[in-house]
């Protein structure tokens, strides 16, 4: 089934919208990585998905309903966005970091009732972090903190998550680390998030996307995208495609 | 540091009516404790005085964090962003051309000083916007600006009506004028921008997070903006047009119990309100009996208390970001 229907989109300001006549499908439970160099439009369409950018032409479709008929309030119960930097608040602590997730679930005049503290601890527990619950985020490390931007995200219970750049300025073992979380909370949700590493996206993604000027270059399972042919045409770098015998997956070796 | 947040609560509380108390006894006429509580000067000038700064306080102080949370920054205060000054033009106007109308209850100083003092945010607001971000040196001059400009219409009030003399020490702030009515007439305000402030502070903390984290956890960032703005501007325009000018209160406030209890505005609000109104009630009792029979105006007490922490946190900031 699909979650996400996306047709025709164009995003951006006068003659140079910066995402052109996007059409693509996202099956609920995904794993869909967006990569492609600077400026090709990865997180424009990231923030098209979310709803912070309204489309100049085209139509985003959730579970076949267009998003303009949703209120701010259901799309956010639908939708959860981790941005790529986002700013630790000093003197929150963690819980009441990932409790911020619950927002669109609470109603007026009322407070995070015990369902929504234990969601959020789930959503603590999931992103292993139960450790450092009540510690104030602004004392976490980096790789520490996107785990509670994400926890964030999931306490929102969303159908979809959109990740900007999750891994971008974590050191290898976080980078791995977020990428497996990501991929266990894959099981109950689909998750759209953009990389520039393309070995890591091929890893651990199930499906790729190569944007290039806002346009598709490819899109399908990691070893139809990833091929010295796309990686030329997207970023103009000569590459050598192998598939890693133990993953199955491909991978990239940079040619002189 | 973990201090348990409803224990504060209740020790804010009991410092609050302890601090009450003994405001009762003092006072440039002493009465002994056996007749204090027969005394006309006790129900008539001191309890009411006692109860009015109180009430004053917590709403600056509450109007200090809606504004911090909405501005998302911690210098916001509606005195340094020119609402009180505002405000104090608008109720100028009503008392200087003896305005005398009502409507929905309310009376003409109250109601103009409102009508100033959400146009002097809105301006305030408009002119510290940069590319969508409101940065604390455009907020700040916006509010010096707009504050200045207010300072000269009051002058050329003052001048004007000839009503020196009322408009002047009403200005420098006061609670020595403090009546039952006034208490009744802010009574509303305050419940009204207590409840709104308590129960959007899940929108207030959204914020916190920035406006885009706000808007893609559904919340209506421009709906809420301009709730608490207008809520804020109430407060303030219902504070200055019974005791006029009183600053810092919403600065000096919320700034202590956001290092101490953190930035969640489920805490931040209520306590912040019960500090205000300690703060408040504290520098009034103050300004009344250190150089008693003569009495220091509560503006003066706050801008002399009120000043240098501004600084303070101006630099601490700047300190911080460097």
């Amino acid at each position: 089934m699909n979650i996400l229907e996306v047709q025709n989109l164009v995003c951006g300001y006068g003659d140079s919208p910066i995402i052109r006549d996007l059409s693509f499908n996202v099956k609920a439970g995904e794993f869909l990585g967006i990569v492609g160099p600077n400026g090709s439009g990865k997180t424009t369409l990231l923030r098209v998905l979310s709803g912070l950018l309204v489309p100049t032409v085209g139509e985003i479709r959730l579970e076949g309903g267009g998003v303009k008929n949703y209120t701010r309030n259901e799309l956010a119960k639908m939708i959860a966005f981790v941005p790529q930097l986002m700013e630790p608040v000093e003197g929150f602590s963690v819980l009441e970091m990932v409790l911020l997730g619950r927002t669109p679930y609470v109603q007026r005049f009322r407070f995070e009732s015990d369902e929504d503290v234990q969601i959020a601890k789930w959503a603590i527990k999931e992103l292993q972090a139960m450790e450092f619950i009540d510690k104030d985020v602004s004392k976490l490390s980096g790789g520490e903190f996107q785990r509670i931007a994400i926890a964030r995200a999931l306490a929102q219970e969303p159908k979809i998550m959109l990740l900007d750049e999750p891994i971008s300025h974590l050191d290898l073992r976080y980078q791995v680390k977020i990428l497996k979380l990501l991929k266990k909370i894959r099981q109950q949700r689909t998750i759209i998030a953009t990389f520039h590493d393309l070995n890591m996206a091929s890893r651990f993604c199930q499906k790729l996307m190569l944007l290039k000027h806002g346009e598709i270059i490819a899109y399908g399972y990691p070893d139809e995208v990833v091929t010295t042919e796309n990686i030329w045409k997207a970023y103009r770098v000569k590459a050598q495609v192998k598939k890693n015998p133990r993953t199955k997956r491909a991978s990239l070796v940079f040619l002189p | 540091m973990k201090i348990n947040k409803k224990n504060i609560l209740y020790l804010l509380l009991g410092a609050l009516v302890l601090l009450s108390i003994i405001s009762m006894f003092l006072g440039p006429v002493f009465i002994s404790p056996e007749y204090l509580l027969k005394s006309e000067i006790l129900w008539q000038i001191r309890i009411p005085r006692i109860i009015l700064s109180a009430m004053v306080g917590i709403m600056l102080g509450i109007s200090g964090v809606i504004l911090q949370g909405i501005l998302r920054n911690p210098l916001a205060d509606p005195y340094i962003l020119g609402v009180s000054a505002g405000a104090g033009v608008g109720a100028a106007v009503a008392m200087g051309a003896g305005l005398n109308f009502v409507i929905f209850g309310m009376s003409a100083v109250p109601v103009l000083a409102f009508v100033f003092a959400v146009v002097s945010v809105l301006i305030v607001y408009k002119l510290a916007q940069v590319k969508g971000q409101t940065s604390t040196e455009t907020l700040i001059l916006a509010g010096v600006a707009v504050s200045a400009f207010s300072a000269a219409v009051l002058a050329l009030i003052i001048i004007v009506t000839g009503e020196l003399q009322s408009i002047y020490f009403w200005l420098l702030g006061s609670f020595s004028m403090a009546s039952y009515g006034d208490i009744i007439t802010l009574t509303p305000y305050l419940l009204a921008g207590f409840i709104f402030a308590f129960f959007y502070s899940k929108e207030l903390n959204a914020l916190i997070l920035g406006e885009e984290m706000a808007f893609t956890l559904g919340v209506d960032v421009e709906k809420i903006r301009l709730i608490m703005i207008i809520m804020a501007s109430l407060m303030t325009a219902a504070a200055v047009s019974v005791s006029g000018l009183i600053g810092f209160v919403g600065l000096i406030i919320p700034h202590f119990v956001r290092l101490f209890l953190g930035p969640n505005h489920k805490t931040l609000v209520p306590v912040s309100a019960l500090g205000g109104a300690i703060l408040m009630m504290g520098a009034d009792t103050i300004g009344r009996t250190v150089f008693s029979p003569i009495e220091i105006p509560i503006g003066v007490v706050m801008a002399l208390i009120g000043s240098p922490f501004f600084l303070y946190i101006l630099r601490r900031r700047y300190r911080v970001k460097r």
